[in-house]
């Protein structure tokens, strides 16, 4: 039996317990809510595992994960408009292939007729003399001008039919991805189109600040050790992503495409142009699908009209979602999306360096992405608690 | 004792445990990077080479890019980052294997392409079926077989081809017309069907075709793994008839594998063009072992593997040559 002192012990010891755990519980909260929520994760998952894959802190390896951040990056801040105006783009991987498919037509330096001579382009846009484009001057660039054109179209048409036409963005951006990609196929009749310009490629897989750390000895082949740390694809994620939040973030636009996902018909009420707001969302998705698709073609160094298939939009929804968007619109900003995608390739480059099978990895994203989902919904939760 | 002859009497596992690997003097780490594991033939390739390889003592890292050009070059990257010694893929398509084969001698690590080789040639250790060879040797019996039997026909040809980004698949399309081409008063011009590699767009195409043209006498699959698919398609339509009935089809296919093997014996199928897979699978393995032993960081050799056609003729004499039977013999299709 316990005495009356130590009964009055142990209400103090509850007494200032409870303060405690009030304290953690606040501060768990004020972290789970933070911005850099998802960066703090990422720094710990990174240290966590570093001592049991020593693979993950080498050189190399970083590198390798920097060149697979930017393509998906690219992308992902693009679905980031979306998913803050309460839509989603699943056509994003169909306007990669077929933007990738279109930028080859018209920039390859050769083609082979064995190859494409059964297309429907060769003769119009491409034949042995290469694409629509080589040998003009400026023909990269504007072969880019020319894709990046054809990918916001794209972007456009979704976004009137969803404006205009009351389409619910799944549906339209499913019918778009179905539709472009059977275009891509057979335009190319599902052939690869290479011979892609150096200028080009080197947009993909070029080097501006490299990395030199000495011969490496541990393998049987002394090999180079010349990292890139800095590369075309940094610049030209970066300068979008920064583009992104100055026009998310710090503009009328911005605060418009966030008050049109939080609630459509107050948007409308308060006089925010709703249907300009949706179309040119929808346009900036495409743009940025097709920014990627010059990445991903350059560093594959080809058009391939079957880019962006498979569980590609699984990563670039996930990451998005990790990074904090809301799949309920109103919540956004491009520096979770940096985080999200820091945390998705960090994710699938640990399970690739625990040699699991694709499926596994997959299945390990799919956890990972339910997981953030759930967060998104405790985070809401929490923010309404403190709001009110 | 030879390959073939271990073989015949063992199961998969023991037999590709028998393979003459070279032995480089310590263990290596090898990136075994696969596109998929769809079709048998893949299956098998990949069980020779990884049990080969790890029963020889080295450490073999899979990685399967489910058919994504740009996952397997990320995995590829990967496997660099963590030193592999060699790498040995299968591409999803020679453009990509290009860009990988490029990465990885850019990188110092020897790697050789299984089977499905790069648009170019020139770089990597290339281990390839002689395709063109192969399909015109299978298509040939067919067309010569379909001619006695209506020797006054106009007969009309199918082909179902592959996906043509993939040379192995512009190479047997290249044979079968070589095949056909060789006796232009007895055929008509032949029917193209796409698969792009894929069982449901065969299906779907080649219904199309049947379709529209139910009076096909000579059919070629680019590929043996679809004869599940054309049975689908025909049975349905009385067209799935065995050798020796009247409505037979010639039908002939590509690869050697156990369900091809199986349909030959039971006279649906008339031939197929076989892949000598354990060949190709031992010379890749022999090949970046000997290039890590040596030091050799950019080893560049094609290594053809020259094939048969297995036939309704020869069945008796050849059966055991090709891996379809061998794995049909132990078993394989009532696992």
């Amino acid at each position: 039996m316990h005495s009356p002192m130590k009964r009055d012990d142990g209400d103090q010891a509850s007494q200032t317990a409870e303060p405690q755990r009030a304290s953690v519980w606040v501060r768990a909260r004020s972290i789970i809510l933070s911005d850099y929520f998802i960066l703090w994760l990422s720094i710990a998952y990174f240290l966590a595992l570093a001592p049991f894959l020593p693979t993950l802190t080498n050189p190399a390896n970083l590198s390798n994960l920097l060149s697979n951040t930017w393509p998906l990056l690219a992308v992902a801040i693009g679905q980031t408009f979306v998913l803050t105006i309460a839509g989603i783009d699943l056509s994003q991987g169909a306007v990669i292939g077929f933007t990738s498919t279109v930028m080859a037509l018209l920039a390859a330096t050769t083609a082979s007729p064995d190859v494409l001579s059964g297309a429907p382009v060769w003769g119009i846009f491409i034949d042995e003399t290469g694409g629509l484009f080589h040998g003009l001057p400026f023909s990269v660039t504007l072969s880019l001008v020319a894709m990046l054109m054809v990918g916001t179209l794209v972007g456009v048409m979704n976004g009137l039919a969803i404006a205009y036409l009351r389409m619910p963005p799944f549906m339209m951006t499913l019918v778009t991805m179905i539709v472009i990609s059977a275009f891509a196929v057979w335009i190319t009749q599902s052939e690869n189109i290479r011979h892609l310009p150096e200028h080009l490629i080197m947009l993909g897989k070029g080097d501006i600040i490299s990395v030199y750390f000495g011969e490496q000895d541990r393998s049987q082949i002394p090999r180079r050790e010349i990292f890139t740390l800095i590369g075309y694809p940094a610049i030209i994620t970066v300068a979008l992503a920064v583009a992104a939040h100055i026009l998310l973030n710090k503009t009328v636009f911005g605060r418009q495409v966030i008050a049109v996902g939080a609630n459509r018909k107050a948007a409308e009420i308060s006089g925010v142009p709703v249907k300009r707001v949706i179309v040119i969302v929808f346009a900036i998705s495409a743009f940025c699908a097709t920014v990627g698709a010059i990445l991903y073609g350059a560093r594959l160094e080809a058009g391939r009209p079957t880019l962006g298939e498979g569980t590609f939009l699984l990563d670039v929804i996930g990451a998005t979602v990790i990074g904090g968007t809301s799949l309920f619109g109103g919540k956004g900003k491009i520096i979770w999306t940096v985080f999200g995608v820091i945390f998705f390739v960090l994710l699938s480059n640990t399970l690739n360096l625990m040699n699991l099978s694709t499926f596994h990895i997959d299945m390990a994203k799919g956890a990972v992405i339910l997981c953030a989902a759930l967060l998104d919904v405790a985070r809401n939760r929490y923010a309404r608690e403190l709001g009110g | 004792m030879n390959l073939r002859t271990k073989l015949l009497g063992s199961a998969l596992v023991a037999a590709t445990a028998g393979f003459v690997a070279a032995s480089p003097a310590q263990a290596a780490t090898i990136c075994f990077a696969f596109q998929d594991l769809e079709t048998e033939f893949w299956v098998a390739g990949h069980q020779a080479i990884t049990t080969t390889l790890q029963e020889g003592g080295h450490t073999v890292i899979e990685r399967n890019a489910n058919e994504d050009a740009n996952r397997q070059l990320e995995q590829v990257r990967d496997c660099i980052a963590q030193g592999v010694d060699g790498i040995i893929i299968i591409p999803q398509d020679g453009e990509s294997a290009v860009t990988i084969v490029n990465e990885a001698q850019d990188n110092d690590v020897p790697i050789a392409v299984f089977n499905r080789p790069p648009s170019d040639l020139s770089k990597g250790i290339i281990v390839v079926a002689d395709n063109a060879s192969i399909a015109s040797q299978a298509v040939d019996y067919i067309a010569q077989e379909a001619i006695a039997a209506n020797p006054d026909d106009m007969l009309q040809p199918l082909i179902i081809v592959g996906d043509l980004g993939d040379p192995n698949a512009v190479g047997r399309r290249d044979g079968f017309y070589e095949a056909i081409n060789r006796y232009p008063d007895n055929f008509a011009e032949p029917i193209e069907v796409a698969s792009e590699w894929d069982a449901a767009t065969a299906l779907a195409n080649l219904e199309a075709a049947v379709t529209a043209n139910p009076d096909i006498d000579l059919l070629f699959t680019s590929s043996d793994f679809l004869f599940p698919t054309i049975r689908s398609v025909l049975e349905p339509r009385g067209m799935w008839v065995p050798r020796g009935q009247d409505g037979h089809i010639m039908m002939a296919g590509l690869d050697g594998d156990a369900t091809a093997c199986q349909l030959i014996q039971d006279g649906y199928v008339d031939a197929t063009g076989v892949q000598d897979l354990y060949f190709e699978a031992e010379s890749a393995m022999n090949a970046i072992l000997a290039a890590i032993e040596a030091g050799e960081a950019q080893p560049n050799e094609v290594i053809e593997d020259p094939g048969f056609a297995l036939t309704a003729g020869n069945i008796g004499e050849r059966e055991m040559d090709m891996w379809g039977c061998v794995l049909l013999s132990q078993g394989f299709l009532d696992q």
